[in-house]
């Protein structure tokens, strides 16, 4: 590549909080994703809609670093993956519950902020706000493993969040969470996009999906589809995404 | 590296055991129960202990007395005569040999030895004749097994119906004067609880972690695989520090144990056993998929180290070939480390290769496990 076009991507790469260019991973025999093509804007919403299996986990977690791409390239925020620089302006939150169960929800937040070095003062006002929205202020000091499945995952995001992360992967998280707490988190979701924060999620809920400024549906490792909710329903004269998720299934296949 | 981000990864494994209360008993108890059991039971059958002789005795060697009961210690094999020396000249630096745990005694037949024999056997009533012995008294099963050979070898040299044999032997012992089973073993079982607890508490905190995916998450912040890993290894260093001063109060109080060195070498021996049992443990993580898998990892590491490390049984009784693995073995250099402070209360000029050896193995585990979790992505 030459100079001139290594300074295009990587302008590109600043202006988009993701960048992906043919991204694929392989374990063994199987592709989990398939030359993945991406690109998400800054401040926005966008949602990974898929079956499980379909490699949204792989791919964002080859986004934060925790897998290395079998080939292709991607850019969180400009700088190539495995990010070094910007590791304190991403926030992640893993499919599976992954806080510590023996420890108090204050520790494990406190365990975070040290690790993304916050300041105590900081760090004070972070944990009051945090708790305040996910309504767990009264249980700030209960051990995880007293908590219900629902407060487990709360205090999971309010990890993923309490160094403030430009960039928040969301992975799965309103699994298992019940109709009226999963209301409340994508009110904080949006709050989140209203300051500016990008807010990249996965989820299997079609239905829940709609609430994303663009989504991106994968199957067998690859985008089949990417839009608004709206243009993905206009684009295949369905009402709703998973009918038009089915629809572009479909389409792949033939 | 950043400290602040080690002693955060630190502190969250301390605090974990915090809130497990039982666990913090069971690391307080175990080593309480073990010293107390084994502070009450002891075996092992002694082998090969190296000794040399210094044999001045002036009767021809075809009817001394001296030559017969050498010949019968080399007919079994408690004792290891090393070499048998017939000048005078050789007593002070074979006592030298003693002194730097290079063997374990001298015996000294001296010129008269077979006339003094016969003359109090003779007269009835006269002196006994005497076998001079300097003994390290480190290890009380070997003195007491290196006196108990050198009385059945002098009554078979003197025949039968010689149970009241007219020679006497006096011990010299340049270390441990008072030394008792006790204060051999108080060293072992302290090392080997700190290696137990170290080992056990980060396999199963590791593959806790990656199974709970917690790593993951850490992985995702700014911390380092290197901070993770030096994070738990101060941790656990702790905690096994803090369990060898329970077990050395415990010997202390109740059994009077006697701590002759620095007891502060002690317990840079047991924080480096177990930070490197820690990272043994690290290590072992990556290939056990749940904590059941862990703990089947338990034995394996604990049998062939309370067997073959000294712990118990001196190092003279492990069967020949059996002896190099023991070298293999952390623990039997934390175990002599200990014992020569302890016991014999050597300074850091006694035991710096005991140091340098858990220092080495330490330091590998560390890079090991650091490495182990880079590779992991």
């Amino acid at each position: 590549m030459s100079e001139e076009g290594r300074a295009i991507r990587h302008l590109e790469g600043e202006k988009d909080a993701i960048h992906v260019n043919k991204l694929r991973k392989e374990f063994d025999e199987i592709v989990a994703v398939d030359d993945l093509d991406l690109r998400i804007p800054r401040g926005i919403l966008y949602g990974m809609i898929g079956p499980n299996g379909s490699g949204k986990t792989t791919a964002i977690k080859m986004l934060v670093g925790l897998l290395k791409a079998t080939a292709g390239k991607a850019y969180v925020l400009g700088e190539k993956v495995p990010i070094q620089e910007n590791v304190a302006r991403i926030g992640y939150m893993p499919q599976e519950m992954a806080i510590y169960t023996d420890l108090t929800i204050h520790e494990n937040l406190e365990l975070f902020a040290e690790l993304f070095s916050i300041d105590k003062d900081v760090f004070a006002k972070r944990e009051e706000e945090l708790l305040t929205v996910i309504d767990l202020m009264d249980r700030r000091d209960s051990l995880v493993s007293q908590l219900s499945g629902g407060m487990k995952h709360r205090a999971s995001l309010a990890c993923a969040l309490i160094h403030d992360p430009e960039v928040v992967f969301l992975d799965e998280p309103t699994v298992g969470v019940d109709p009226e707490l999963r209301v409340g988190f994508w009110k904080y979701f949006a709050d989140l996009k209203a300051r500016g924060k990008t807010v990249i999620l996965t989820t299997h809920y079609m239905d829940e999906a709609v609430k994303c400024d663009t989504v991106g549906m994968m199957r067998l490792g690859k985008l089949i589809g990417e839009g608004t909710p709206r243009s993905l329903m206009d684009r295949t004269s369905t009402s709703d995404l998973e009918s038009a998720f089915l629809a572009l299934a479909r389409r792949a296949v033939a | 590296m950043r400290l602040e981000r080690v002693l955060a990864i630190a502190k969250k494994n301390l605090r974990s055991l915090k809130h497990d209360r039982r666990t913090v008993g069971f690391l307080v108890l175990m080593p309480l129960l073990m010293i107390t059991i084994f502070g009450y039971t002891f075996g092992g059958n002694v082998k090969n202990v190296d000794v040399y002789i210094v044999n001045l005795d002036q009767t021809p060697a075809n009817q001394s007395l001296a030559t017969a009961i050498i010949t019968n210690l080399q007919t079994r094999d408690t004792l290891h005569i090393v070499k048998v020396y017939t000048s005078s000249s050789m007593i002070a630096a074979s006592t030298e040999k003693v002194k730097d745990a290079d063997i374990w005694a001298t015996i000294v037949f001296n010129e008269t030895f077979t006339q003094d024999v016969i003359s109090a056997a003779s007269s009835g009533n006269g002196q006994p004749a005497s076998v001079r012995m300097t003994m390290d008294g480190t290890n009380p099963n070997i003195v007491q097994a290196i006196s108990n050979d050198l009385q059945t070898a002098i009554r078979s040299a003197l025949g039968a119906g010689a149970s009241a044999a007219p020679i006497s032997v006096v011990p010299d012992l340049v270390y441990g004067k008072d030394a008792r089973f006790i204060d051999f073993f108080a060293p072992g079982v302290m090392g080997l609880a700190a290696m137990m607890v170290t080992f056990m508490l980060s396999i199963i905190s590791f593959v806790h972690e990656r199974s709970a995916f917690t790593l993951d998450r850490l992985l995702s912040t700014p911390v380092t695989e290197g901070e993770i890993v030096a994070g738990y290894a101060l941790a656990f260093g702790l905690v096994g520090l803090v369990q060898s001063s329970v077990i050395i109060t415990a010997a202390v109080l109740l059994f009077d144990v006697q701590i002759a060195g620095n007891v502060l070498l002690v317990v840079l021996v047991i924080f480096l056993l177990g930070v490197g049992n820690q990272g043994l443990g690290f290590l072992l993580s990556s290939i056990a998929k749940n904590e059941f898998q862990a703990i089947q990892f338990l034995p394996l590491i604990l049998f062939p180290s309370i067997l073959l490390s000294g712990v118990f049984w001196p190092l003279e009784s492990v069967p020949t070939l059996l002896r190099p693995v023991s070298y293999f073995i952390p623990l039997t250099y934390a175990v002599e480390g200990c014992r020569s402070v302890m016991i014999r209360g050597w300074g850091l000029g006694g035991i710096w290769f005991q140091l340098l050896v858990l220092a080495a193995f330490a330091t590998a585990m560390l890079i090991l496990s650091t490495y182990g979790l880079k590779r992991r992505r």
